[in-house]
């Protein structure tokens, strides 16, 4: 297992002279649950599609496993290294859940098991039944195409999960079902899991806090919340 | 190569998805096809019987008076036989002298139509005199050729005109394609999908729909020949009647398609094929996952 680390990571978006990320360092060790709350706007989005290799640092170094994000092929640290789980979804709305999972699994070169039963395990676990897997995404409500996007973040067993408010679409029980997903992945199968939240539920099963106000982070004791 | 399959397997069920587009697409193709074969088998088709025709009456050589009305003799048997002793000859027919005259009806069949120059030498070294022409029929050779020069003509200009609308239609289609499917190709790269292998997917889709519009393209082209060639005869001779005498005119063509056609319009299916999937292949480079993916949310 990998630490990702930060080391004095700026950014800004092309044609704009603002600083939408300023001057962070930090670390996310495996095995922790991280939260990143903030207003709208601050900077979260950003910061995750920068861990999640969707883009590049301005200036600053972002470290996994010992390499730059900025010098490694980022499509192979997406497909195996990273899962992702966008604020808007971002699945295939003409395919089925089921065939968005596996065509992720394929991507990520999964081998010696059995696909399509691993597929429908995971949606199981976040509460999706097999015949709603078969159902294509635009048949499928908002709660729903959320947690098909948290199995197809999980199918191809990533050490580092990203996620951008998880649980924004999604009602109490479900989400602290979702919530025990996260957990359990994190602190029994090791991985480092990074939650960007406004939810007090999501922040409760935090290791870590941050809060980002106008591109600048700052630690928050856990106890807080 | 199993790596592979997927996107393949990918590329086959999308065909399957999204059938209003693909149908438009292949729509298109079908109709550059359809048109390309009838050019091209018409085009081939004259080609082939000018070449003959060529051959025939070119070939066909006669002695006659230089100026008609005339009051020179026609050549008489003795000299036409003579003059048949030729190694530019394949055969040759001489007529029964008539009871007034010597003279003689006689026809020489040329090996090929460029020993014309050479045999009328030698036939004058034969002692032809002059005042003499030794030439071709040519008022027939106009009448059956000249339709099909144009008919080749028109032909052809319409082959091109068809090769350059259909690789324009074929490039806007796999822009607006391409453009459609923006967001799909934003969320495969994401997922961390090769552009190497999504170009592959794009590609496969397009020489899919192509194959199989070459298909029914070819049938319906093959259906339609025939009497587009007809109409198009038709229309030549009656321009060719002004100025041609009475003779048997050149009512049809008979229009094949052969296998080389077939296969040159395969050629340029993939070629048309060749040119969307390149053009989707560079739009697809061009765009970065996550520009795509913000731009829609
Ligand atoms: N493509 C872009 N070009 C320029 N500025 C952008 C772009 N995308 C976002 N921004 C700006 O960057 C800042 C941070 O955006 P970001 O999406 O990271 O916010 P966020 O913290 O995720 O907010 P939210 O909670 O609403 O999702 C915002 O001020 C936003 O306007
Ligand atoms: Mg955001």
């Amino acid at each position: 297992m990998s630490t990702l680390t930060l080391q004095n990571v700026s950014y800004k978006y092309e044609g704009s002279e603002r600083l939408v990320i300023r001057d962070v360092s930090l670390s996310f060790e495996p095995g922790n649950v991280y939260t990143i709350i903030g207003k709208s706007g601050a900077g979260k989005s950003t910061l995750l599609n920068l861990l999640a290799g969707l883009d590049v640092a301005t200036t600053g170094h972002i470290v996994y496993d010992g390499v730059s994000l900025a010098e490694i092929n980022r499509n192979h640290y997406r497909a195996r290294k990273a899962g992702i789980i966008f604020q808007g979804f971002n699945l295939l709305t003409n395919a089925t859940a089921l065939d968005n999972i596996l065509l992720s699994m394929h991507i990520s070169g999964v081998k010696g098991i059995n696909k399509k039963t691993r597929a429908l395990e995971l949606l199981e676990k976040v509460g999706i039944s097999p015949e709603k897997a078969n159902r294509k995404i635009l048949k499928l409500s908002g709660g729903e195409q959320q947690r098909i996007g948290m199995a197809r973040a999980l199918a191809h067993n990533p050490e580092l999960i990203v996620a951008d408010e998880p649980t924004g679409n999604l009602d109490e029980d479900t989400a602290n079902r979702v919530l025990e997903v996260f957990a359990s992945l994190a602190h029994e199968e090791g991985k480092c899991v990074i939650i960007v939240t406004h939810s007090k539920e999501v922040i409760a099963i935090a290791d870590e806090i941050w809060s980002v106000d106008e591109g600048v982070f700052r630690p928050v004791p856990v106890n807080e919340g | 190569m199993k790596k592979y399959f997927y996107v393949i397997e990918n590329a086959l069920l999308n065909l399957s998805k999204n059938k209003g587009r693909n149908f438009l697409q292949g729509a298109m193709i079908f109709a550059v096809i359809t048109t390309t074969v009838i050019a091209l088998s018409i085009h081939n088709t004259s080609v082939t019987l000018i070449s003959e025709y060529k051959a025939h009456f070119g070939s066909e050589v006669s002695i006659s008076p230089e100026r008609m009305p005339s009051n020179l003799p026609g050549i008489t048997a003795e000299q036409a036989l003579a003059f048949s002793q030729s190694e530019y000859l394949r055969d040759f027919e001489v007529s029964e002298p008539d009871d007034s005259s010597e003279a003689v009806d006689a026809v020489f069949y040329l090996k090929s139509p460029e020993l014309l120059e050479a045999f009328a030498a030698e036939v004058r070294g034969k002692g032809l005199p002059d005042g003499y022409k030794v030439d071709i029929d040519r008022d027939a050779y106009a009448r059956m050729v000249t339709p099909l020069e144009g008919l080749q003509d028109i032909s052809f200009t319409f082959l091109l005109i068809v090769l350059a609308l259909g690789a324009a239609i074929m490039v806007l289609l796999s822009v607006i394609a391409v453009r459609e499917r923006k967001y799909e190709i934003g969320v495969l790269r994401a997922m961390g999908m090769k552009k190497r292998k999504l170009a592959m997917g794009l590609g496969v889709e397009i020489i899919a729909i192509t194959c199989v519009c070459y298909l029914f393209g070819m049938i319906a082209g093959w259906l339609l020949s025939q009497p587009i060639s007809d109409a198009l005869l038709t229309g030549q001779q009656s321009a060719e009647l002004m100025n041609a005498v009475a003779a048997q005119p050149l009512t049809s063509v008979k229009i094949s398609v052969s296998p080389l056609t077939a296969l040159e319009i395969f050629g340029v299916a993939i070629l048309l094929a060749s040119i969307a999937g390149i053009i989707s292949v560079r739009q697809v480079t061009k765009y970065e996952p996550i520009k795509i993916l913000m731009e829609r949310n």
